[in-house]
């Protein structure tokens, strides 16, 4: 069966929503350096300044412009979800399609540790570890990938076990081909869709445990994070201040994840026949 | 007494049932047979209040109409006064309860208080199924196909219910599991209204008094059971029978032409009916009485293609053939069986006016035949023993198979190249210009019959006559040919009269033999009742000389009243 | 049907390599081990004493091997260090705070399975319908909001705005209540990170078992429990209902892990004095006995819990039983 996924995902709803929300965000972020009017960590203004022409979100305690701050704050979501996702959706694949293709004691071996890592949660680690690295951007992303692949290994084993039953694996075998040779021409290929889900996942638990994190100051003071924003603010909340500088990067980092959370979610019906039955049937 | 008048059942659009009319009287099992699709499960649900769809009509049960109650109302009847008895699919019982809990919750829910007393009757009841005790307390997985059907049996009797609705009770089984069911089902299930829902005719034949056949969502047919699949008169129930694997057949399987149902108008059989006229694409043929059993066709049923009455013929006072009478309904073989000299081909010439006949007369679709004219044979056709005699030596491939499309006038040459090809393609002979121009000396004699059946067919006849159409072929060229035969026959729904002296070939290809005798057909029948249970004694000879694989040879005499 | 088997070795797998990044991490670490296993505050406090106390106890002068073992045999007698920041030894810091958490998330637990769980329940069986594409999109939505973040929001909402519930701690503090009173009180300070908890947590027991009801209600001894007169609300629970829970146990164990991260955060936020706030104040002034000690004793509480969860599947799904 042949799908165009990103077909689906555009004619699915919420699949839709998620996609615009999250090109919209990648704009932003891309372009922050231009739209931001300040550098975010420059004090250019008073204390405490409610929104004016001059600071579209006001100022926070030390008079830095908060609608910098959110622009900058959004380079980091993205680059830690998009950094994490990748990294940790390859290791995935490499552990699950090698576990899958070369089977035996090495497959027992990698899913007793996978097992094993994934009774453990990772944010529970993650701090713990980040309390000694206070980690920034890129030790971050080498931090979460490191717990957020076990899930993915999972997932990617069982279907390169049911793709390496195919037909088309035996017909290649028949013809000599070696393991290596298969994983790279018929089981990685085919693997696509599920990889991509796997790293939209990993990309939404990522961009949630660096603002969880910065959230509980675990990450280095200098990263520039929606999650230290709020902590920040958090503290101030007997001040009208909270209106403009707790809200907005809390709602730009619940509706990035909600904007991945309705991605997956929607690549989750296209993948599984069942729901996608449901879908059609919903539309009634 | 519960009857269903004029039930509709639709989802959305889509209607599943329409002008379904039942009547189920106590103590009587009625069997709805069809193939998946055609809304048999549909209708059990709707008599249960379960069926997701939209229903019309009604469904009385004591005077009361089911389909008018409240939801509550009916869930009061379900598993009290009506009960199911699903199919033992993979999940049809709770995976997480033990058994004797989900049949005692039909005790629980219909008024029974004491959790106890329900129990000790559940297990009582699964005993008396034939489950032993300490299995009542298993839970599903841990059960073979068959006890899980005996539990599904137990929970519909638990509240001794009136009516009964199996819904394809034993598919899913193995025989001799199947059978323990079946026996066990004939044990419990008397004394209640049953509606049998399978598509398994023998489970239909060995319960059921009664049997309606439900195509399309409506009944094509129905009536008692034995009259139903011994003479069937639909075509459908015909084809099903035809399609149906079983022990008592003997001639090999054969499909429906055509796809599965799709709704369509008039008569939702026409897509599929080789017998079908202009009437049928346009109205929904009513279900009518014919006496010993109610039919849904324009046509009354399978018409009588040919009907030949009291026909006898002589040469110089040799009477060869006497006071015949035959029926060759459509799209059916009657094989023809007799040794040579019987006048099996004298019968076969007079029919196609070869010979004219001293006495008697023959009717073609209901119509006396006075005079065989272009129309008659436009119809009718024959396949001679030896195809090389019966090809013109003269003639090429193209100006035989064409030669019956110019006696008749038909189309212009291109028409005629177009159709010509198509048979061709048809009978399994290559159609190129290459072959067109070969000549009869330059065929095999498989190719030549072929040559001889397109040459007969290239009419679009309704009946073919075939008079020991493959005697002189080799076994393999025979088989092929005669396979080739079916299936033209179960496309085209083309009827055959099947001349052989050989009753092994007639049982293989016939749906009704006849044997004749010095001139008489002594013996007429269903195939598989001639070949099994035969009559007349000189069938018996014929059944004792046909080709076996064994050693000895066993001549039975002519006179031999006593059967082997 | 996956064939579950209960891995004991997955969950001390687990636990060891926990141990061991406990263990080496802050041996691990640049600079003076002393202020990496003790925190800053040890430091402050530290005499040449102390110093050569500490080393001894933790046996620093000593191959890693040996260290190791004396790390787990300290664990063992229960000693989790010593928090100079508190004076006092973690464990004892920590007991104090985690009867709180426990409250709190173990109400959290049942109150978001249960809610849903029923929310699915009654979402399945009217797919498609009014309620069920509302509460669908409603708590998708949901899903995208960090746990820390609904609390903000109800703490500015109900707290700031409208000044219906305390702004944060457990209990009024100086009041001295009594008996009912202080139920009251208590419960007052528990509804608004309660509620957050639930209704950000009951998003993936909804999901689940509302898709698991979806499929449970097609299956054919729905039918069979309907064709016996079984009434919508048995079909509902007793007969679906009972067959989606499978799944929601199979992931509950995710749920908790979930739930008692979710749990650190929402206390942040309400200054509930639970472990999550223990763990930020440790973090705050790099308290590293306390933080380990917490984030131990939280993985360990993790791991045992879902291994009970393992066991209690087995008693659930008769049919594991007999798995090979």
């Amino acid at each position: 069966m042949h799908v165009d996924y990103w077909q689906e995902i555009r004619e699915d709803r919420l699949g839709r929503i998620g996609l615009y929300l999250i090109l919209l965000l990648a704009l932003l972020a891309a372009l922050a350096p231009f739209l931001a009017p300040y550098p975010p960590e420059a004090r250019v203004g008073a204390a405490f300044s409610p929104p004016s022409s001059r600071h579209w979100l006001g100022t926070n305690d030390v008079g830095q412009d908060i609608w910098s701050g959110l622009l900058y704050g959004a380079r980091t979501s993205l680059v830690v979800g998009c950094g994490a996702g990748l990294l940790a959706g390859t290791i995935s694949v490499l552990v699950g399609t090698s576990s899958a293709l070369v089977g035996g004691f090495y497959d027992s071996l990698c899913m007793r540790v996978v097992d094993a890592l994934l009774v453990i949660p990772p944010v529970l680690l993650a701090i713990l570890v980040g309390a000694y690295f206070k980690p920034h951007l890129l030790t971050l992303i080498l931090l979460l990938a490191a717990f957020l692949w076990p899930g993915g290994a999972r997932i990617i084993r069982a279907e390169a076990l049911s793709l390496k039953e195919k037909k088309s694996v035996a017909a290649a075998r028949t013809f000599g081909a070696g393991s290596l040779y298969i994983m790279a021409r018929h089981i990685v290929p085919d693997l696509g869709p599920v990889w991509l889900a796997v790293m939209i996942q990993d990309a939404r638990r990522a961009i949630f445990m660096e603002a969880g994190l910065s959230f509980l100051g675990v990450c280095d003071p200098t990263l520039h994070s929606w999650g230290k924003m709020m902590q920040q603010a958090l503290e101030f909340t007997y001040l009208e201040v909270w209106k403009w500088w707790l809200l907005p990067p809390g709602l730009a980092l619940s509706l990035t994840v909600a904007a991945l959370s309705f991605l997956s979610f929607a690549l989750e019906r296209i993948l599984n026949p069942r729901l996608r039955g449901e879908r059609e049937d919903a539309g009634h | 007494m519960l009857v269903i008048k004029e039930l509709q059942v639709s989802f959305g659009e889509l209607i599943v049932l329409k002008g379904i009319n039942l009547e189920l009287k106590k103590g009587e099992i009625l069997a709805v047979v069809g193939e998946s699709g055609a809304g048999k499960t549909t209708l059990g649900l709707s008599i249960m209040g379960l069926s997701p769809g939209r229903c019309a009509g009604q469904i009385l049960f004591k005077g009361k109409d089911i389909l008018a109650l409240s939801e509550e109302e009916r869930r009061l009847i379900r598993g009290k006064e009506i009960a199911m008895v699903f199919q033992n699919v993979e999940d049809a019982l709770h995976p997480l309860y033990p058994v004797v809990d989900q049949v005692m919750e039909a005790l629980l829910i219909h008024g029974l208080k004491d959790k106890k007393a329900a129990q000790r009757k559940a297990m009582d009841l699964l005993k008396a199924l034939g489950l032993s005790e300490e299995r009542t307390h298993f839970f599903p997985h841990q059960l073979s196909g068959g006890e899980k059907q005996r539990v599904l049996l137990a929970m519909a009797l638990a509240n001794d219910p009136e009516v009964l609705i199996l819904d394809e009770p034993t598919a899913s089984l193995d025989a001799i599991t199947r059978a323990e069911i079946i026996e066990l089902l004939k044990k419990v299930i008397r004394e209640k209204m049953v509606l049998l829902i399978t598509h398994d005719l023998s489970v239909a034949a060995k319960l059921a008094h009664r049997v309606a056949v439900l195509y399309g969502g409506r009944v094509v047919e129905s009536g008692a059971t034995q009259c139903i699949f011994t003479f069937p008169r639909h075509p459908y129930t015909r084809g099903l029978l035809r399609s149906y694997p079983n022990m008592t057949t003997v001639k090999d399987l054969q499909g429906i032409p055509g796809p599965p149902y799709k709704p369509v108008d008039g008569c939702p059989f026409h897509p599929r009916c080789t017998q079908r006229v202009e009437l049928c694409f346009r109205e929904v043929p009513e279900l009518k009485s014919l006496g010993d059993r109610y039919l849904a066709c324009h046509r009354g049923g399978i018409i009588p293609l040919l009907e030949i009455k009291a026909l006898s013929k002589s040469f110089n006072g040799v009477r060869a053939v006497r006071e015949v009478e035959l029926t060759l309904y459509e799209g059916e073989t009657l094989a023809l069986v007799g040794e040579s000299g019987s006048g099996k081909t004298t019968l076969a010439l007079t029919i196609m006016g070869l010979l004219p006949p001293d006495k008697g007369e023959i009717w073609l679709e209901g119509q006396k035949v006075l005079l065989r004219d272009k129309g008659f044979y436009q119809r009718v056709q024959m396949i001679f023993q030896n195809p090389k005699s019966s090809l013109s030596h003269r003639m090429n491939v193209w100006e035989l198979v064409k030669e019956p499309l110019d006696v008749q006038g038909w189309g212009s040459e291109e028409e005629k190249l177009e159709r010509v090809r198509k048979v061709l393609e048809e009978v399994e002979l290559p159609a190129d210009d290459f072959f067109l121009r070969k000549y009869p000396h330059e065929l095999s004699g498989g190719e030549a019959q072929r040559v001889a059946i397109a040459r007969a067919l290239v009419l679009n006849p309704k009946l073919l006559i075939a008079d020991e159409a493959t005697s002189a072929l080799d076994a393999s060229i025979q088989a092929k040919i005669l396979k080739l035969l079916l299936s033209l026959q179960e496309k085209r729904g083309l009827a055959m009269l099947f001349i052989t002296h050989d009753i092994a070939l007639a049982r293989k290809v016939s749906d009704r033999l006849a044997v004749m005798k010095n001139g008489s057909i002594v013996e007429e029948g269903p195939a598989s009742e001639v070949i099994t249970n035969p009559k007349h004694p000189y069938t018996r000879t014929l059944l004792s000389l046909a080709a076996d694989l064994k050693e000895e040879i066993s001549i039975l005499p002519v006179d031999a009243q006593r059967p082997k | 049907m996956l064939i579950w088997r209960p891995n004991v070795v997955n969950y001390i797998v687990a636990f060891f390599i926990i141990l061991t990044l406990n263990f080496f991490l802050p041996r691990l670490m640049p600079g003076d081990p002393l202020q990496a296993i003790y925190g800053d505050d040890a430091l402050i406090a530290m005499t040449p004493e102390l110093k050569l106390e500490l080393i001894q106890r933790f046996a620093l002068d000593k191959p890693l091997g040996e260290q190791f073992v004396a790390y787990l045999r300290a664990l063992f007698r229960g000693d989790l260090g010593y928090s100079y920041y508190y004076h006092a030894p973690v464990v004892s810091v920590v007991l104090g705070y985690l009867p709180w958490t426990l409250l709190l998330s173990g109400l959290a637990l049942v109150l978001s399975t249960l809610t849903g769980f029923i929310l699915g329940v009654e979402a399945g069986f009217r797919r498609g319908q009014g309620l069920d594409k509302l509460l669908l999109t409603t708590l998708m939505l949901v899903n995208g909001f960090p746990d820390f973040f609904v609390g903000i929001l109800f703490l500015l909402l109900f707290s700031v705005v409208w000044g219906l519930f305390p702004l944060g701690g457990s209990l009024t503090p100086y009041a001295s209540l009594k008996g009912f009173d202080l139920v009251l009180d208590i419960l007052h300070h528990l509804v608004l990170p309660l509620l957050t908890l639930v209704v950000v947590r009951c998003v993936n027991i909804f999901l689940l078992t509302r898709s698991s009801m979806v499929t449970t209600l097609g299956a054919g001894f729905i039918l069979t429990a309907r064709a016996k007169g079984c009434k919508d609300i048995r079909v509902r629970y007793h007969h679906a209902g009972r067959h989606s829970l499978l799944p929601v146990v199979t992931a509950a164990g995710l749920h908790l892990t979930h739930l008692i991260t979710g749990t650190l955060f929402v206390e942040v936020v309400f200054s509930y004095p639970g472990l999550g706030t223990l763990l930020y104040n440790a973090l705050m002034v790099r308290d590293y006995p306390v933080i380990q000690g917490v984030l131990l004793i939280l993985t360990a509480a993790v791991l045992i819990i879902n291994l009970m969860l393992d066991l209690l599947y087995l008693k659930l799904d008769p049919r594991i039983n007999y798995a090979r």
